[in-house]
């Protein structure tokens, strides 16, 4: 035998042995168990603490892990802002709206067999307050915790705060079991062990978690409710849209988080496939940076509002998928005003506007980052709406850390942002946006200031009476609409998709990202 | 020389390797512009929060002193808190390391088992059918982008035929084996977890095949043209004229010489691919310190930054110094020499 034949040969064995082999031992996929839903996510969880993490996608594993003193309603299917009893049975407020009194329900049990009792509660607010990371804030302005019997947990707010009860149904809110002082290491509040691992009271508990690829929950034993039907959660972490996908048209995957609108597009028609398509809190807006002249004009401002054409880019960047905001408050929460002055694309009356305020040969920077890929988009059209009014603009792109740095300091004329609410309560719009004291990305990127705005806004936040407080926030929309400090865009539908087999999801625009496990079932 | 003075010399080189090395990226990473502790404790986050956040991360020191804390640190082997997931970095590095070797392994076995045979084939019969045919293959490896490659993988092999899957590196319901060394596929192997053991190798496969496909055409072209020069060499006439067989004359004599220069070259080829396999490795989801250290960047998260280009950093000089020692395997000249 010659030598060419041998080499060809060696090669020709090597290759196949490399890719035959593993195949004949390949099954083909099936369909994922019964009992076991497994979702795709597009990035993994960053930290399990409910006192540190400010990410959905922790979230995901968390909000099934923990209860909370309340939840969400749940109303013919679909999930409210409003919220109801959970470990609370009962609770009440007093007069002056400092002190909230909790009666905690019956039966509630951690993972480990032991009672959620007030002092659970207590420790585990006192340990998110003093960990003192964003979680914290989110609460509200709590100044003391006491448990006086075992089923009485009483808050003592340093201010009076509307929105506490909504708060409360967030994910920093999750009651951890007070065996976190077990794991606790150099007096780290057992941040490192919540770092990777659950202590709570919820449907599931983290069994494990593979950093960047998988985590598992399964049921609580000692759950109050009743038991779910789904035995074993998987989440998997599959970066590459087309990838997710895939594997969910294959049926590996009954839940696909984050598919681009393209993608979304090409699944609708496909068989054994659901898409969720529902109308979300999540806006899309751009910050007017309220201090830099020609733009410390309102009649530039509103210019500018005019100048864009809105309908025009909700359907040619998100295919239709979403809506022309009308006010900062979203649609669906309450205190959004039907009424409320919505700017439309008229070109003529923005160049006019400007004539008007005699602002010639302006030009404006465009400051935005690549973390959303809209704002590309965003910015591009644009740039093209703003020329037509004889505005130049000039695109900035940076680093998402750098944007953020700068957003913070107001280099900036013009930015892109999106917002959503941590707690349902429409002070998540108009507080955190309007509030002079807010200035920067701690909420008021435009650098607004109006004292009388200021002023009702900060009145409504400290009412409990929701009535009061509604009408004070829609006499602040109509001042703010004419101010114009932002660019009010539009609110995106929130999308995924998911195998038409899985039964009993309910959309919450309060819960992105969160799913309820313990009512779903195959 | 002896080799245990060359061994001790190349460590020592080593250690100052990796401190100008983190000397430079903390530097630059300090310099960019962004405030790491507000994207900790959240964007809405109050001013105090911050401040509070950037005095436990000890951002409010000099840049100098973070610097100096940080060596100490490394030194004892501690690297750290992440800033992104406030989480040690070193259980992360555990966790991305040994999949990214794992990977990059695969990658090169293929890239060598395939790429020297055909670099061969090609080089004895230069200018025939077979070579063109070979060099092509070179060409499209070369400049085929992983993302696009790896999406075809997939969507071939996974999506059409449903042989092999799609991401990950191991079946979500099997689970990964008992860790002892970091590699599902030797770790499954030595606790004689065999369907882990079959799950990890189907899963390296698609991701193998793909990051090694890039590196395959640069081994073909890199044994091919060093076969042709040490052919018509004196000595290999010699050996011809002798009338040793063609099959000793390449094996016996020429490929051993063709391989020291390409040793050099796949060592690294090797170290490209512990940080060059991101794109692969978002494709298939294969949780490898390449996207692990992207993600970092993008938060500005200085710990795991300086953690990945510590750890990269000495895989690379092991990896010389790894090259250095077959180099004076296969040329006793060396070996004599030092």
């Amino acid at each position: 035998m010659t030598f060419f034949a041998n080499l060809t040969r060696a090669g020709t064995i090597a290759l196949s042995v490399w890719a035959v082999a593993p195949m004949l031992t390949q099954a083909v996929q099936a369909e994922t168990p019964q009992d076991t839903l497994v979702v795709g996510k597009s990035a993994d969880a960053d930290n399990l603490d409910p006192a540190v993490t400010m990410t959905n996608n922790s979230w995901t594993i968390t909000y099934p892990a923990y209860e909370r003193l309340v939840q969400f309603k749940v109303e013919d299917g679909r999930g409210l802002t409003e919220v109801e009893p959970s470990l609370a049975a009962s609770w009440t407020t007093s007069e002056d709206g400092l002190t909230w009194t909790f009666k905690l329900a019956p039966g509630h049990m951690f993972d480990d067999g032991t009672p959620v009792d007030a002092a659970a509660v207590k420790a585990s607010f006192d340990r998110l307050l003093a960990v003192g990371k964003g979680p914290s804030e989110t609460i509200g302005p709590v100044a003391e915790i006491q448990a006086p019997d075992a089923e009485t947990v009483v808050f003592t707010l340093k201010e009076p705060f509307g929105p506490f009860l909504s708060a409360l149904a967030t994910n920093g809110a999750s009651i951890v079991n007070p065996s976190f002082a077990e794991h606790e290491k150099d007096g780290d509040l057992g941040q490192a062990y919540l770092a990777e691992h659950t202590l709570g009271s919820g449907p599931y508990r983290l069994e494990s978690w593979e950093k960047d690829q998988q985590f598992v929950l399964v049921p609580n034993p000692h759950y109050s409710g009743p038991k779910p039907a789904l035995s074993k959660i998987v989440v998997k972490v599959i970066k590459e849209a087309t990838a997710r996908r895939l594997q969910l048209e294959n049926g590996d995957i009954d839940i696909v988080e984050e598919l681009p609108i393209d993608q979304l597009d090409t699944l609708k028609g496909t068989e054994g496939v659901t898409v969720v398509d529902e109308p979300s809190f999540y806006v899309t807006y751009l910050y007017l940076n309220n201090t830099h002249p020609p733009l410390d004009n309102p009649k530039v401002r509103q210019a500018l509002s005019y100048a864009v054409d809105y309908q025009g880019i909700i359907d040619g960047i998100l295919l239709g998928r979403g809506i022309q905001m009308q006010g900062p408050v979203p649609v669906g929460m309450w205190a959004h005003d039907d009424n409320a002055k919505q700017y439309n694309y008229d070109p003529d009356k923005a160049r006019a506007m400007l004539e008007e305020a005699g602002v010639k040969d302006l030009s404006l920077t465009f400051v935005y980052a690549k973390s959303d890929p809209n704002w590309d988009s965003i910015g591009l059209v644009l740039q093209q709406y703003l020329a037509d009014i004889g505005v130049e603009l000039v695109l900035r792109e940076h680093a998402y850390p750098t944007m953020r740095e700068k957003l913070n300091t107001g280099d900036f004329d013009i930015a892109p942002g999106n917002w959503t609410p941590d707690y349902g309560d429409p002070s998540m719009f108009m507080n955190y946006w309007f509030d002079s004291r807010l200035h920067g990305l701690a909420g008021n990127r435009a650098f607004y200031t109006n004292p009388a705005v200021d002023e009702m806004i900060r009145t409504s936040v400290n009412l409990t009476d929701q009535s009061k407080r509604e009408a004070l926030y829609l006499d602040a929309q109509k001042l703010i609409m004419e101010d114009a400090p932002y660019i009010l865009l539009f609110q995106k539908n929130y999308t995924f998709a998911m195998r038409d087999n899985v039964k009993g999801f309910v959309y919450n625009p309060m819960l992105l990202q969160m799913f309820n496990f313990e009512s779903m079932s195959k | 020389m002896s080799l245990a003075n060359i061994i001790r010399r190349r460590l020592l080189l080593l250690i100052l390797v990796v401190f100008g090395v983190t000397l430079v990226t903390f530097a630059i990473s300090h310099m960019i512009p962004g405030d790491p502790a507000r994207m900790m404790a959240g964007e809405r986050a109050s001013d105090e929060i911050v401040e509070k956040m950037r005095e436990n991360l000890g951002l409010n020191k000099p840049v100098a002193v973070q610097y100096a804390i940080y060596v100490g640190q490394i030194a004892r082997g501690d690297f750290g808190t992440s800033i992104r997931t406030q989480r040690p970095v070193i259980s992360d590095i555990k966790k991305f390391f040994p999949a990214t070797i794992e990977l990059a392994l695969a990658a090169m076995l293929f890239a060598i088992i395939v790429g020297v045979p055909l670099g061969v084939i090609s080089a004895v019969s230069k200018d025939r059918l077979i070579d063109h045919l070979s060099r092509s293959i070179s060409v499209v490896g070369i400049s085929t982008p992983a993302f696009w490659l790896g999406l075809l993988m997939i969507l071939v092999f996974y999506g059409q035929l449903g042989i092999l899957p799609g991401s990950g590196r191991i079946d979500g319901v099997i689970g990964p084996p008992t860790t002892i060394t970091g590699f599902y596929t030797i770790d499954a192997a030595l606790t004689g977890n065999w369907p882990a053991f079959k799950s990890a190798v189907q899963h390296l496969i698609l991701p193998g095949l793909t990051l090694g496909f890039l590196h395959l055409g640069v081994v073909t072209r890199q044994i091919r043209s060093a076969m042709l020069e040490v052919m018509s060499e004196d000595y290999v006439r010699t050996a011809r004229a002798s009338g040793l067989s063609r099959r000793q004359i390449i094996y016996g004599h020429a490929l051993r010489n063709a391989l020291i220069p390409s040793i050099t070259m796949i060592g690294l080829a090797f170290g490209d691919l512990l940080y060059g396999a991101v794109l692969t490795e978002t494709v298939f989801a294969w949780p490898g310190m390449g996207a692990y250290v992207v993600q970092s960047i993008s938060s500005l998260d200085f710990p795991a930054i300086m953690a990945f280009t510590v750890v990269a950093s000495t895989a690379y000089v092991l990896i010389n110094l790894f090259v250095d020692l077959i180099y004076m395997v296969l040329d006793p000249q060396i070996r004599e020499v030092g």
